[in-house]
């Protein structure tokens, strides 16, 4: 960080601490307020945190399907596993 | 600078490409706890309900493992080995329900995750795997991942666009950070579900997830770059 600010009463290492927090909601109200503020006055942390939060929305997306083929394996050993139960 | 009015201003302004992003729930495709719960107990006793839960946690279970294993062929073995395990225990009425479990979730992947590190010939927690991180000060770990720098942001999204870029840079994690990210922000298990699976306090979650993301930001930087 080039320069650190104070805004909002919290200086940018606080907000970069908090900002997984922030992100996921699990922040209280009045850390939120707080951190909302500083976003507002301060460019550097406001572009951080938007690139942070498209990071963490790209990875939620990141889901691949399973391969037909795999899932049909998957029965084939599974169903071989219960027949001496049966 | 203007005044916002909430996080979501700030995305609308920051990210329009994702104008929902300050609405994403973690919890946004999760299933209801106690369905899944109540789906393992009906499999204790009915295969049609065993099929139900092979169909509900194979894929995720499969993009867990995979990131844990070396190969395709044995992420796959590894997701057999954890089905058997799963039907063996409900066959013996040893399902979370009678461990006192509250998460269907924090039982399957523990055992999707005990299977993997079989798999890797590596155990849950051994010393050396787990330990090696250096515990990076949180600045350094901000300073690579663009924390404080002016470069567009444009750049980064693009690189993020990619599936094919993201499973790449998702790989390059160190393993423990890989596990974290996984677990809370693909397979989005809660904070108090993941310290179940990977033997943590829910504080030491938060922290290690923390660190993930700044890392992979790192990452993602850095490929893009190259």
């Amino acid at each position: 960080m080039t320069k650190e600010r104070n805004v909002g009463g919290l200086r940018c290492g606080e907000v970069l601490a908090g900002l997984s927090d922030y992100l996921d909601g699990e922040m209280s109200q009045d850390l939120r307020a707080n951190v909302d503020v500083h976003l507002a006055g301060c460019t550097l942390c406001e572009r951080f945190g938007g690139e942070m939060g498209a990071l963490v929305a790209s990875v939620r997306k990141h889901k691949e399907a399973l391969p037909q083929s795999i899932k049909d394996r998957l029965r084939l050993r599974l169903l071989a596993a219960r027949e001496p139960a049966n | 600078m203007a005044r916002h009015d909430s996080p979501g201003d700030w995305a609308q302004r920051i990210l329009p490409a994702l104008p929902h992003l300050w609405s994403v729930d973690l919890s946004c495709e999760s299933q209801n706890v106690l369905d899944d719960l109540q789906l393992l107990k009906a499999a204790e006793s009915d295969v049609a309900a065993f099929d139900l839960v092979m169909e509900r946690f194979e894929a995720p279970v499969f993009r867990f493992v995979r990131s844990l294993v070396r190969t395709q062929e044995d992420a796959e073995d590894v997701l057999q080995q954890t089905f058997l395990a799963i039907w063996d225990a409900l066959q013996k009425n040893a399902g979370p329900s009678q461990k006192g479990q509250k998460s269907a979730k924090s039982w399957v992947f523990t055992i999707a995750r005990h299977a993997a590190y079989r798999k890797g010939r590596r155990r849950v927690g051994e010393p050396g795997e787990y330990a090696a991180l250096p515990q990076e000060g949180l600045a350094a770990l901000g300073a690579a991942a663009g924390w404080g720098t002016e470069d567009d942001p444009e750049t980064l999204f693009a690189q993020l666009e990619s599936q094919k870029e993201m499973q790449r840079s998702l790989a390059l994690l160190p393993d423990e950070y890989q596990e974290v990210l996984m677990l809370r922000d693909v397979e989005e298990l809660s904070a108090s579900e993941t310290a179940d699976v990977l033997g943590l306090s829910v504080s030491a979650v938060k922290s290690k997830l923390h660190r993930a993301r700044l890392k992979l930001s790192a990452i993602v930087r850095r490929e893009g770059e190259s």
